[in-house]
């Protein structure tokens, strides 16, 4: 998608579709393997990302024509780095027992590449409102897909969903789909089948 | 020069005021949630001390402030607790003891007996160990060969038998530095909060 021409419609497309960060980009791998074991943490990270991400993407937006090349990066991180840490003090004042779950992923969204790849590619280069969608549609993006893979894990794992039991009585958990291995597996198979939905259409 | 000052302030400015800008919004921020974070961290600190000392009722602070030397010119400030069971008879002592990991600073709550000679456990307050490796520090099979270890100076030791209660500690396998963190700790505090206790009164000198 050309940065120089992008549309609210064309942010919202790519946020929710085209350009979905873990789907079709890859990019945010870090947390949607670590955190996914159950609905909850993942709804956690997918939100705080999404605050990260649309204030870090208002906020260069606001100072993108006073932006030097050579300082370029290190403000975009100076920025993360301040609505991050706001998002992980957040979590530790009003769900301490999430923040001690998701432990050091929290920190560590500081250098999620979908911010980062948001504030070049998107605000950057455009107005606030169009940089604003991005971030909130981004963040939707990144959500659901946390939220679609934590589902299927925490429902295999142990028969449940946001702790509330959906599997019969005779069901039996699969201990593996909490471990790394569920992860890598879950994700592949949701890449494989995102991949042959989107060749077919082609 | 003033050439010079002034292509530096031209080429940085925005950096300047941006990194004065967010540092105030932190600082408000922190200001406004840190009473929250701090009394949280309190409730719990005192669940992990029950679950410690199960048969103590309340805990009360005997020690304010004690000065405990991490080495290297480094000092630190702890608070010892006395474990008190529902008759008001001594149950024990808690501490909160600090020290490096293998990612940053790993806090911990310790408790040992009321005659400060065996460690009664450990639980983890804060730690940012890794997930899978460090983290295990808090599981049962690294954590209760502390349970009844003597207070003392404790070896660590690549092998051996984990289920054997003295003053060997065997490391988890892949998490070395997590553990050597943990020995550490434990080395540092023990024995000087141990002398506090008996400079104070608080307990008798058995040898």
């Amino acid at each position: 998608m050309s940065s120089n021409a992008m549309t609210v419609k064309d942010v919202v497309k790519a946020g929710l579709w085209t350009e979905i960060p873990v789907l079709r980009l890859i990019l945010g791998m870090c947390p949607t393997l670590a955190v996914t074991t159950a609905v909850k943490p993942a709804l956690t990270m997918g939100l705080s990302v999404m605050f990260v991400l649309i204030c870090s993407n208002i906020m260069v937006s606001l100072i993108r024509n006073l932006l030097k090349p050579h300082l370029r990066i290190l403000m975009f991180t100076l920025t993360i780095a301040t609505f991050v840490t706001i998002a992980d003090m957040f979590l530790k004042a009003f769900m301490p027992k999430m923040s001690e779950a998701l432990g050091p992923y929290v920190p560590l969204i500081i250098v999620n590449c979908i911010i980062i790849a948001r504030a070049e590619a998107c605000a950057s280069k455009c107005g606030i409102l169009v940089s604003a969608v991005d971030a909130i549609c981004m963040g939707i993006g990144f959500t659901v897909v946390l939220c679609i893979l934590a589902s299927i894990r925490e429902v295999l794992a142990t028969g449940t969903i946001l702790g509330i039991m959906v599997m019969p009585k005779s069901f039996v958990p699969l201990a593996a789909m909490q471990m790394p291995v569920g992860a890598f597996i879950t994700l592949g198979l949701i890449l494989g089948l995102v991949n042959f939905l989107t060749a077919k259409k082609a | 020069m003033l050439k010079a000052i002034r292509y530096y302030i031209e080429q940085s400015w925005l950096l300047i005021v941006s990194a004065f800008f967010f540092g105030l919004l932190l600082a408000v921020t922190n200001a406004a949630w840190s009473g929250k974070i701090e009394n949280n961290k309190t409730e719990k600190l005192s669940g992990l001390m029950k679950s410690l000392i199960t048969d103590a009722e309340k805990f009360e602070i005997v020690l304010k402030d004690t000065q405990i030397d991490l080495g290297k010119g480094k000092k630190t400030k702890t608070d010892i607790y006395k474990a008190l069971t529902a008759e008001k008879s001594d149950a024990g002592f808690c501490f909160n003891a600090e020290g490096t990991g293998f990612a940053g600073k790993i806090e911990l709550v310790i408790a040992i007996d009321k005659t400060c000679t065996k460690v009664v456990g450990f639980n983890v307050l804060t730690s940012n160990e890794t997930p899978g490796f460090g983290d295990k520090i808090a599981r049962s099979f690294y954590n209760d060969q502390y349970k009844g270890a003597p207070v003392g100076l404790l070896n660590l030791s690549k092998s051996g038998d984990d289920k054997k209660i003295d003053d060997e500690i065997i490391a988890i396998s892949g998490a070395t530095v997590s553990s050597t963190g943990v020995v550490n700790i434990f080395n540092n505090y023990l024995q000087q909060i141990k002398t506090h206790l008996l400079e104070k009164g608080l307990i008798q000198n058995v040898q």
